[in-house]
């Protein structure tokens, strides 16, 4: 199954134009109004599914383990303080989803015979004018993207919730279950792995050019499509 | 935030200078006193003010990436309601009874029947073999319950 084929699919919703109004829809949904639910589980899978393929790097896995960690956040919607911001609830529960589920694979290596997507599964905004800067910028989106595949998974998981996901100190201490004040500095760190890795793989990029490899190594070559 | 100020990471400069704090005010997040001392220390370290650019450069290519999102009709299960979870348990508690009931009332009547003991033990065993067959797939449907993701989903 591939589910990022489709053109048509929706895009990833920015952060900053999270919708307004989850508190009443969390309320409509516990009082079992099936089209709040509905609306609800619609808002939450696709936010879990973005941070668990960014997590994973596996659409297929990302998608089943967001479903399962939308049914999770459901059944603790009791729970659930209607007031707060729901990422950082069901974030927690992806990271923890996320996080067994490498461990599963390390203890059964053969479970998944796919390998990590090369390219992240994305559309670029087009941002920066003219076609060479779009270039540069997918070419530097798809290094990044492998950079935080080579990095810790502690690394890249709070990596992903600040630069991919921007959810602030406060959230991602909430996430992570550690003290606000380490956030900033085990986020710095995971930036400055970050950088280095993406040197590398620019470097290891330039020598597969250099050497004609591209073609025999399939896709790998950066910003390919 | 004193972790950060008693560990301090080496900044590309070699000065004493938190490094931490670079990410820090790239994100807004520090306060005011620390933004000046980022300030001042910018202004005569071009290893840091190297090291913010890069930084900044990529976390806005992260922030940049669009991901594709599966489309609506290929997430088809929704999560199943209270009131549903609760009716279809109260509907299995009643089988349930409805069962004992009706397998009691048999076995009584078999049991009070005046046909003959070994007519009894027929009757009594081809239903005793039927409800035991039952009984092993009901109770392996149980215990893989727990595995079950979509116990919870409607359809």
């Amino acid at each position: 199954m591939q589910p990022m084929a489709s053109p048509s699919a929706p895009r990833a919703t920015p952060p900053a134009e999270r919708p307004a109004g989850d508190r009443e829809l969390v309320h409509r949904a516990r009082r079992g109004d099936p089209a709040a639910r509905e609306a609800l589980a619609r808002r939450c899978r696709r936010a879990a599914y973005l941070l668990a393929v960014q997590l994973l790097r596996d659409p297929d896995a990302a998608q089943d383990l967001a479903q399962d960690a939308v049914l999770s956040f459901f059944a603790s919607l009791g729970r659930f303080r209607a007031g707060r911001p729901i990422e950082p609830w069901l974030f927690a529960i992806v990271r923890n989803r996320a996080r067994d589920l490498a461990r599963r694979r390390r203890a059964r290596p053969t479970e998944s015979l796919e390998r990590p997507e090369d390219e992240p599964p994305r559309r670029v905004i087009d941002a920066a004018p003219g076609p060479e800067a779009d270039t540069a910028r997918r070419e530097l989106q798809a290094l990044l993207w492998r950079a935080l595949g080579t990095l810790p998974e502690p690394q890249r998981e709070i990596l992903v919730l600040r630069d991919y996901q921007d959810l602030s100190y406060e959230e991602i201490a909430r996430v992570l279950d550690v003290p606000l004040g380490t956030v900033m500095s085990r986020l710095h760190r995971a930036r400055r792995a970050a950088r280095t890795a993406v040197e590398r793989e620019r470097g290891l990029a330039a020598t597969i050019a250099r050497l004609g490899l591209g073609a025999a190594l399939g896709e790998a070559a950066p910003g390919a499509d | 935030m004193s972790e950060r100020l008693q560990t301090p990471a080496p900044a590309p400069c070699g000065r004493r200078f938190p490094e931490e704090l670079l990410s820090g005010y790239l994100d807004r997040a520090l306060t005011q006193g620390e933004r000046q001392r980022v300030r001042v220390h910018l202004e005569d370290c071009a290893a840091c003010r190297d090291l913010l650019g890069e930084l900044a450069a990529l976390r806005e290519t992260a922030m940049t990436t669009e991901f594709l999102i599966p489309a609506d009709d290929q997430w088809d299960e929704r999560p199943r309601g209270g009131l549903s979870r609760v009716l279809r348990g109260g509907g299995w508690l009643v089988v349930i009874g409805w069962l004992a009931a009706i397998s009691g009332f048999a076995a009584w009547q078999i049991a009070t029947a005046p046909e003959s003991l070994f007519e009894k033990l027929l009757i009594f065993g081809g239903a005793s073999g039927g409800a035991l067959l039952f009984l092993s797939v009901l109770v392996d449907r149980l215990r893989a319950l727990p595995g079950d993701r979509y116990r919870r989903v409607e359809k």
